[in-house]
């Protein structure tokens, strides 16, 4: 760490200038996709033969230009406790945040940075900073050392005096590693309808670019299509959906594959570090004092396995108003159980009392999943026989569904911290702790009223969560009791 | 649910919101607010009668006294519950939070702690020019779920409010 001099402004690893430059080229191809693939099928669309190499040489050298000018421009170092970054050279831009409010730093390798062997950088901040702060190529010694400096820094600055801690906080402990057999399980037991629905989608975006540069070839093959399919039989769509379950469930696999490809979760003194990933891999470091929830997941399949899909929620950093999760899928119950006490001590939650939604929300979901579609679509349907037995199928169906998602309906609640418990197949639980609350809502409708019934809402810095149809004497008593211990408490939600 | 209450509330007597003592908001938020509605209604009820113009004679009159009586519920359901609700509408600030309450149907309240406030901004429309008022709007961490809007304050009370909190804040920092 001793050669590392952030002192004088440092610009990114040479090869940097190379993947600027094929990050320009990708984001044209992506932007510009479309146009190019007319390009290369409609040859003549220009009169001069020359036009197209011409404009793609002016294109090409445009690019380099940018890429050397973007590249010069880049650099960074720290002065008086701050962390500088200079970037741009038609708009430049200084970001500027100080040691003491950078939250966590994370290393990602994408495809290309892989092949160069050069890793990129993101420093999250705390508060209304917020800018990405991006280091996009960094020789991986000087990323390592970067990162160890910095993130120490955050940890150092939580654990203020303490010296030893600092020897400790090195040290990290493997919690969990995701072996090939584990992600087999992880993949299987996905969601595949989820991932068949995310298919249907982009396949159907692809479909629709498509058709609108070829149009009429597009209109006649769908037209085929179409012909065809009603004209096939029973067995054929009975094939085609098997087929697309397979096919889901491969993509599933392989999705599990990339995403968590050598997954491990390390333990340091006041944070976590995550490492994952085949194209792009992450390396992603989790202050405790940054995750505001933590949420676990276990479903049909999943608990054949035993297993846990785990959800740091984070708090949402300054402009980037997106949420930040990060998950442990394939964890076992120790696991669980070890993360858990990490955060938020020893159990005490189960002892308290567990306390149910009311018994009405099952009408109430009931009359909104199964009851309202029906009536919609009764004055279009109506003669049609095969529309009452499908809306007494839904009917059914709906009911058994509402009836899954009250029973696990319930939180426990003490003190310090609140385990909110939701779902319907599978089974989800969310645990905060009550400081980190930012805002509480209250709400009840005309209907809850007349049966004392209300519904509350708790937004922490990494979203919401709710308990729906409980006595609404009791939300109010939540409510005070939660907006007093966030008045009274002095430790920091961040 | 039991043995719930006498676990979790160690102070004897929790402060509670009394709805009573909400302030309203200024009377004149709601003539802003039945402005804008008549222009969406204008905008609705134009575009209905161009879809009558220049739609075919064969559209089934049931179709027609269909649409006709929705969107004459819709908007006598929405004016008459705008300006009965109204008076529901009120926001309470107390030593340490700020609340808001809305709504007659479906009455939601909102409170937010002082320490939990990044920061206060006072807007103004167009319209709430004219009529000399402001909103007032809380920024928490965490998105736009947690974030508190105050609309129809009179400028000065707006103005007054954010010098107030923004001490607050000042104070938790």
């Amino acid at each position: 760490m001793n050669k590392m001099d952030l002192s004088a402004p440092t610009r990114q690893s040479i090869k940097g200038l190379v993947f600027i430059f094929l990050q320009t080229v990708r984001q044209a191809v992506r932007m510009f996709w479309a146009l190019i693939a007319l390009l290369v099928i409609q040859k003549n669309i220009f009169e001069h033969k020359a036009i197209l190499p011409i404009a793609g040489m002016v294109i090409f050298l445009l690019f380099i230009a940018h890429s050397v000018l973007y590249y010069l421009n880049f650099y960074f170092y720290v002065k008086d406790g701050e962390f500088i970054l200079k970037k741009g050279y038609l708009r430049k831009e200084v970001l500027t945040i100080p040691l003491e409010r950078i939250q966590s730093v994370n290393t990602k390798q994408n495809l290309i940075q892989q092949f160069l062997d050069v890793v990129a950088l993101e420093i999250d901040t705390a508060g209304t900073v917020g800018k990405e702060l991006k280091i996009h190529a960094l020789e991986k010694s000087f990323a390592n050392a970067l990162h160890d400096l910095l993130s120490n820094n955050v940890v150092n600055s939580e654990a203020e005096e303490n010296i030893e801690t600092e020897i400790t906080s090195i040290t990290e402990k493997l919690i969990l590693k995701l072996e090939p057999l584990n992600l087999l399980k992880i993949g299987i037991s996905q969601n595949h309808l989820r991932t068949g629905l995310i298919i249907l989608a982009f396949g159907y975006q692809i479909f629709n670019q498509v058709q609108e540069i070829f149009k009429d070839k597009a209109v006649e093959y769908s037209g085929e299509f179409v012909n065809y399919m009603s004209n096939s039989s029973l067995a054929l769509i009975v094939f085609l959906a098997l087929f697309f379950l397979l096919v889901s469930v491969l993509i599933s696999l392989l999705r599990t594959l990339i995403k968590y490809f050598e997954f491990r979760l390390m333990r340091k003194e006041n944070a976590y570090r995550i490492e994952a990933g085949i194209i792009n891999k992450r390396n992603v470091v989790l202050p405790h004092t940054k995750i505001q929830e933590l949420n676990w997941e276990t479903g049909p399949i999943k608990k054949q396995f035993g297993i846990y899909t785990l959800v740091f929620k984070q708090a949402v950093s300054g402009q980037n108003k997106k949420v930040q999760l990060v998950d442990a899928p394939g964890c076992l119950t120790e696991h669980l159980e070890l993360l858990k006490n990490d955060l938020f001590g020893e159990d005490k939650l189960s002892e308290s009392a567990r306390i149910y939604t009311n018994p009405y929300y099952f009408r109430r979901l009931w009359i909104f999943m199964g009851w309202l579609p029906v009536f919609l679509a009764t004055p279009f349907l109506y003669p049609e026989w095969l529309f009452w037995l499908a809306a007494c199928l839904w009917l059914l169906a709906t009911s058994g569904y509402s009836f899954l998602i009250l029973r696990k309906s319930y939180f426990n609640i003490n003190n310090e911290q609140i385990r909110i418990s939701s779902g319907a197949i599978s089974h989800n639980w969310k645990q905060m702790e009550l400081f980190k609350i930012q805002s509480v809502e209250f709400k009840q409708t005309f209907f809850q009223k007349r049966r004392s019934l209300a519904s509350l809402k708790l937004m922490n810095a990494s979203g919401s969560l709710r308990i729906p149809y409980i006595n609404d004497k009791l939300a109010k008593q939540i409510y005070n009791y939660l907006l007093y211990h966030t008045e009274i408490s002095e430790k920091s939600w961040m | 649910m039991k043995n719930f209450t006498n676990s979790i509330l160690l102070p004897e007597e929790l402060p509670e919101i009394e709805t009573k003592t909400f302030n309203p908001l200024d009377k004149k938020y709601l003539k802003i607010t039945l402005i804008r509605m008549s222009v969406f209604f204008l905008l609705l009820i134009g575009a209905f009668i161009s879809f009558l113009f220049l739609s075919d004679e064969n559209v089934p009159k049931a179709v027609i006294t269909t649409i006709f009586s929705v969107l004459a519920f819709f908007i006598i359901y929405t004016v008459v519950i705008t300006i009965v609700a109204f008076p529901r509408k009120g926001y309470l600030v107390r030593e340490n939070d700020i609340s808001f309450q809305r709504g007659l149907v479906t009455y939601k309240l909102t409170t937010v702690p002082f320490n939990r406030i990044q920061h206060v901004e006072v807007n103004q429309g167009v319209l709430a020019k004219l009529f000399m008022l402001s909103s007032l709007k809380l920024y928490t961490a965490g998105g736009t779920a947690s974030d508190l809007s105050i609309q129809g304050l009179p400028e000065d009370i707006a103005k007054n409010l954010k010098a107030f909190l923004s001490e607050k804040i000042s104070e938790h920092e």
